[in-house]
């Protein structure tokens, strides 16, 4: 096991920081009048700090490519889910 | 080595074999929760681009300041639980216990703001079935808003409630040193697991809270 490197603690502490920033941009962001993009920018956020909790606190950057795979289709799936129900909603 | 070589099942080639396939079992299943808060998501979608001007002033009545605090202690909660998980990497007991030990208490002080918030939407009647008043437009819209929110918002919190139970158990676990660097596939999985109850947290927060502040 002498080969297994794992991240360094302040990785966590840095990710942390961030998220709680992105915290405070989409809070704030809420505020502002918008219009169309509040949403956008949110779910932009979101993702972002879906993507730091992933890739750093649950190690999928240094994960077996057969897991970062499984990681992808559970959101692939939600995606092809809402948009093509979204199709049938917004063409109607 | 020979303590790695020991630490793994027979039907494994190695402990590293033998934690990448129950990192794999665990994704799995994480990838079902994840389309089972989708099916949430899809339906909260539907309905919410029926009815934008029902979903943005229902949105405006939820508790921002009280779940935007959650929001944080949630944050915080998966930091403890990766600095417990990078313990455990290095057979730090004390440390994992100490760090597990803080994330059930964040756990704990989630889910109490919580029931705060609950509480605070009762007595403003914005529970619907139970007790729902609105004098506003489009009512009927509003009040199937905050169905989604109790809908959604109670099964997260099932979620944070199932993840401290297991985060105390192998708190306890771990004080009685069934851990070591080679194996702690335990904490391992459930960090994997609390984690992704804050990435879902991430994404009902703003579609429930922050839909229209302006």
């Amino acid at each position: 096991m002498t080969n297994r490197t794992y991240p360094r603690p302040m990785v966590y502490v840095l990710v942390w920081l961030a998220l709680l920033v992105l915290l405070a941009v989409t809070v704030s962001s809420a505020f502002l009048p918008l219009g169309w993009a509040n949403t956008p920018l949110n779910l932009a956020v979101s993702v972002t700090q879906a993507a730091l909790v992933m890739l750093f606190s649950m190690h999928l950057r240094s994960a077996h490519p057969l897991i970062k795979i499984i990681a992808v289709i559970g959101f692939v799936g939600i995606a092809i889910m809402i948009i093509l129900t979204l199709f049938d909603v917004l063409t109607r | 080595m020979a303590d790695a070589l020991a630490a793994h099942a027979p039907q494994f080639d190695d402990a590293e074999q033998q934690r990448t396939a129950s990192n794999l079992g665990i994704w799995i299943f994480l990838a079902t929760e994840i389309l089972f808060f989708g099916v949430l998501f899809a339906a909260y979608a539907i309905t919410r681009v029926r009815f934008p001007d029902a979903f943005a002033a229902a949105s405006r009545l939820t508790n921002l300041p009280l779940a935007g605090t959650n929001t944080a202690v949630l944050l915080t909660s998966s930091l403890t639980m990766a600095l417990g998980v990078h313990a455990a990497q290095h057979g730090a007991r004390r440390a994992v216990v100490g760090w597990l030990s803080l994330t059930v208490a964040l756990g704990c002080a989630f889910l109490a703001i919580k029931a705060v918030e609950y509480r605070l939407d009762y007595l403003e009647h914005l529970v619907p079935t139970l007790d729902f008043r609105y004098a506003g437009p489009q009512a009927d819209q509003v009040e199937l808003f905050f169905y989604m929110y109790f809908f959604i918002t109670a099964v997260h919190g099932l979620h944070v409630l199932i993840g401290i139970g297991c985060i105390a158990t192998i708190a306890v676990m771990a004080a009685r040193n069934a851990f070591s660097p080679d194996y702690f596939t335990p904490i391992d999985v459930t960090g994997l697991y609390w984690h992704l109850v804050d990435v879902i947290w991430l994404f009902v927060f703003p579609i429930l809270y922050l839909i229209s502040r302006s």
